[in-house]
């Protein structure tokens, strides 16, 4: 850590005042704007169903309510349910926009997901060993992973997680408690019994296929393989995209990691910086920002993950003042170059060796 | 299932709230018909309410939500009409006090006649079980809401009530032309209006306890002047199953005094049981929970990971971050990051 206890004091103080100036303006624009999110989110799934039905007549229609589909689940897992699950909107004690009953149309338990990524991601981002979202136990991204046989194709574990991403995800906790394979860790402490465990991935991961695999393909009657694969692409579509969003924001070329000894007994200051360090932006239109829940503000997101995050643009300015005030690299690039060089990480650790034997090929 | 949410009327409402704005799920619609000022501090409302909504018991209270700047805030109220009045043209009213400085109640001030409400089904169990055994009622400030429900509802009196109403000063009786009324029509009821200005509590207290034979008690007020008379009766030999009283809806304590208070008491809800703890109010609810073995459930423990979000029923919590308060009502808070300023309800 470069900074010294005063300066990361110093700026602990300013990264707070920008939250607090964003947390005065909340209230009625907010609220309008995410039930206007959850109104078109509404609007996309169930059109996007009918649609597909309607495919009979042309298979434009069936196009179209595939695409319109895939927004409604991206808008529900980005912008609406990543957000809402870290409290973002529970100052509005609405009786859905809130972090504790909030449910999303994913193969994840939201509870399971509040425990990894909420908890575990967000607080130890990017130490390795604790932080299991830095290549989700099984892509070798940095040098502190020893190099295994398997990393060899990892080019092909990674498109294989990307398109199954939502079971990824919903499987992540219980690959950490060990609940069906290897042996328990020691030092892994919880709160969830493993049939607990077990109860919610199943349970909510039936509920998602029985959803969208029987019922809908059932009430659509002739039209039942078109509905089925609809829904199949429609959530490979999600996969994907989320996979890349969120492989932005951690995993680019830039981003740094952490040893656990490093950030024992860390100040506030100290995890604004780490969170600074350990995360990655990507620019581009508003529309974008909105697809990916606006975690193309990966850093702001780090810093205030219970901001609303259409605060985040307008954050990152002052962020990004701050951190060149301090010498803290700030890591954007447009959405091409970064994704480029997460691709490149992915690849270059892929084969085994140290940075000096990465830099000779 | 198919919405991922609880209910489909919760995954349809962006849809529904589209066409009936300000509609909520599990709430009664309420259309205000009239304000008007009781006392200089007393705004009463009187509502049209759906004809969904169940109807209540004299004494019962309701919950009051309105959105404000995006949120949706609800506080408790006593309905103060009579039974009589829902039952022929679907009114209710209610009795406010407005607290200039606080959230919740200036709003209600500002609201124009029409606007829409939204409030819960009457709730609570302070009612009159038994009115044909003499009864007397003791009501301070705005504690004669649900009393006046209850004595203007009775349509067939069996046996003497008296109705003790402490108040400073005659203009700050709310209801009091109403209950004056009924004391002329009614022989059975007395009224005995007690000045706080000019009658000490003792005086109150004496006329209280000069007869007390075979009598049952009803008291609603500030906490601290019921708990005087509670122990003034116990004295006099007034079994506790003889006495009721209401506790909601009274000025809490002012935060600056709480909080030079170190030790705050507190009641946990968890899973049905009840659990009576005696809070550090320099402690986030989160250790104390934990001190008392009670393991809510926790993430990161800086206010970041909302896994210890739970229902506060009622008091006031500081956000040891910014040093905020919260209302005084139901709402979610993160135990982790707040610490007590008034006694609390809380269900983990």
């Amino acid at each position: 850590m470069k900074l010294s206890t005063e300066q990361f004091n110093a700026l602990e103080h300013e990264l707070d005042s920008v939250k607090q100036q964003v947390q005065q303006q909340l209230g009625e624009a907010d609220a309008r704007y995410i039930r206007r999110v959850l109104l078109v989110q509404r609007i996309s799934a169930l059109s996007g169903r009918v649609l597909m039905v309607l495919g009979f007549i042309t298979p434009w229609l069936w196009l179209a309510g595939v695409l319109l589909l895939a927004l409604a689940k991206i808008l529900d897992n980005m912008e609406i349910g990543h957000n809402v699950l870290h409290g973002q909107y529970d100052w509005m004690n609405d009786p859905v926009l809130h972090s504790k009953r909030y449910e999303w149309d994913i193969a994840c338990d939201a509870g399971s997901w509040q425990r990894t990524h909420n908890f575990e991601h967000h607080t130890y981002t990017n130490i390795i060993g604790k932080d299991r979202d830095f290549g989700y136990g099984l892509l070798r991204l940095s040098n502190d992973f020893r190099w295994r046989l398997r990393n060899l194709w990892q080019g092909g574990t990674y498109l294989l997680l990307s398109m199954l991403f939502q079971w990824g995800v919903s499987y992540h906790e219980l690959a950490a408690q060990r609940v069906f394979f290897g042996k328990k860790k020691a030092d892994r402490h919880t709160q969830v019994s493993d049939s607990e465990l077990k109860k919610a991935f199943f349970g909510k991961g039936a509920r998602q296929l029985v959803k969208d695999y029987i019922f809908f393909p059932l009430i659509a009657g002739p039209m039942w393989l078109w509905v089925l694969c609809g829904n199949l692409l429609a959530n490979l579509l999600r996969n994907l995209w989320t996979s890349t969003v969120i492989f932005c924001g951690h995993f680019t070329k830039e981003v740094h990691v952490f040893t656990a000894v490093e950030c024992e007994g860390e100040s506030r200051g100290q995890w604004y910086y780490r969170q600074m360090l350990g995360s990655s932006n990507f620019t581009g239109p508003t529309w974008l920002h909105i697809l990916t829940g606006h975690l193309s503000c990966q850093i702001e997101h780090h810093l205030y993950p219970d901001i609303p995050a259409r605060h985040y643009p307008a954050m990152a300015g002052q962020v990004q003042a701050i951190a060149a005030k301090y010498g803290i690299p700030y890591n954007t690039g447009s959405f091409v170059r970064q994704y480029s060089t997460v691709f490149g990480r992915i690849m270059r650790y892929s084969l085994p060796g140290g940075d000096k034997a990465v830099k000779a090929l | 299932m198919l919405g991922n949410q609880p209910t489909l009327t919760l995954y349809f409402l962006p849809l529904l709230q589209r066409f009936w704005p300000g509609f909520v799920p599990d709430q009664y619609r309420a259309r205000l018909q009239a304000k008007q000022w009781q006392t200089a501090d007393m705004l009463q409302l009187t509502l049209q309410v759906s004809p969904r909504w169940q109807g209540f018991v004299p004494g019962q209270h309701l919950l009051l939500t309105i959105e404000h700047n995006g949120r949706y805030i609800s506080r408790p109220f006593s309905i103060c009409s009579p039974l009589s009045l829902w039952q022929s043209q679907q009114h209710i009213q209610l009795c406010c006090k407005i607290n200039r400085k606080a959230e919740f109640t200036p709003l209600l001030n500002q609201l124009q006649n029409g606007a829409v409400l939204n409030i819960s089904a009457a709730q609570g169990g302070f009612y009159w079980l038994q009115p044909a055994v003499p009864t007397v009622f003791v009501a301070a400030g705005s504690g004669i809401t649900p009393i006046a429900s209850m004595l203007l509802s009775q349509r067939h009196w069996l046996a003497p009530a008296t109705l003790f109403y402490r108040v400073r000063g005659a203009e700050n009786a709310a209801l009091l032309a109403e209950l004056k009324q009924l004391a002329q029509r009614q022989p059975l009821f007395t009224l005995m209006l007690s000045d706080s200005r000019i009658a000490p509590a003792e005086t109150l207290q004496q006329q209280l306890c000069a007869d007390i034979s075979n009598k049952q008690f009803y008291l609603c007020g500030p906490q601290a002047f019921m708990q005087q008379l509670r122990n003034t009766l116990s004295q006099h030999g007034v079994t506790a199953e003889l006495i009721k009283q209401e506790q909601f809806g009274l000025a809490p304590p002012p935060a600056s005094c709480s909080t030079t208070d170190p030790l705050l008491s507190a009641n946990f809800i968890r899973a049905g049981f009840i659990t009576a703890v005696t809070l550090n109010s320099q402690h986030s609810l989160l250790q104390s929970a934990e001190q008392y073995n009670l393991a809510p459930r926790f993430g990161c423990r800086m206010g970041v990971c909302f896994q210890c979000v739970c229902d506060k029923v009622s008091g006031q919590v500081r956000d040891m971050r910014s040093g905020a308060l919260s209302g005084h009502g139901a709402e979610q808070i993160q135990l982790c990051i707040s610490q007590p300023v008034t006694e609390l309800v809380i269900k983990l």
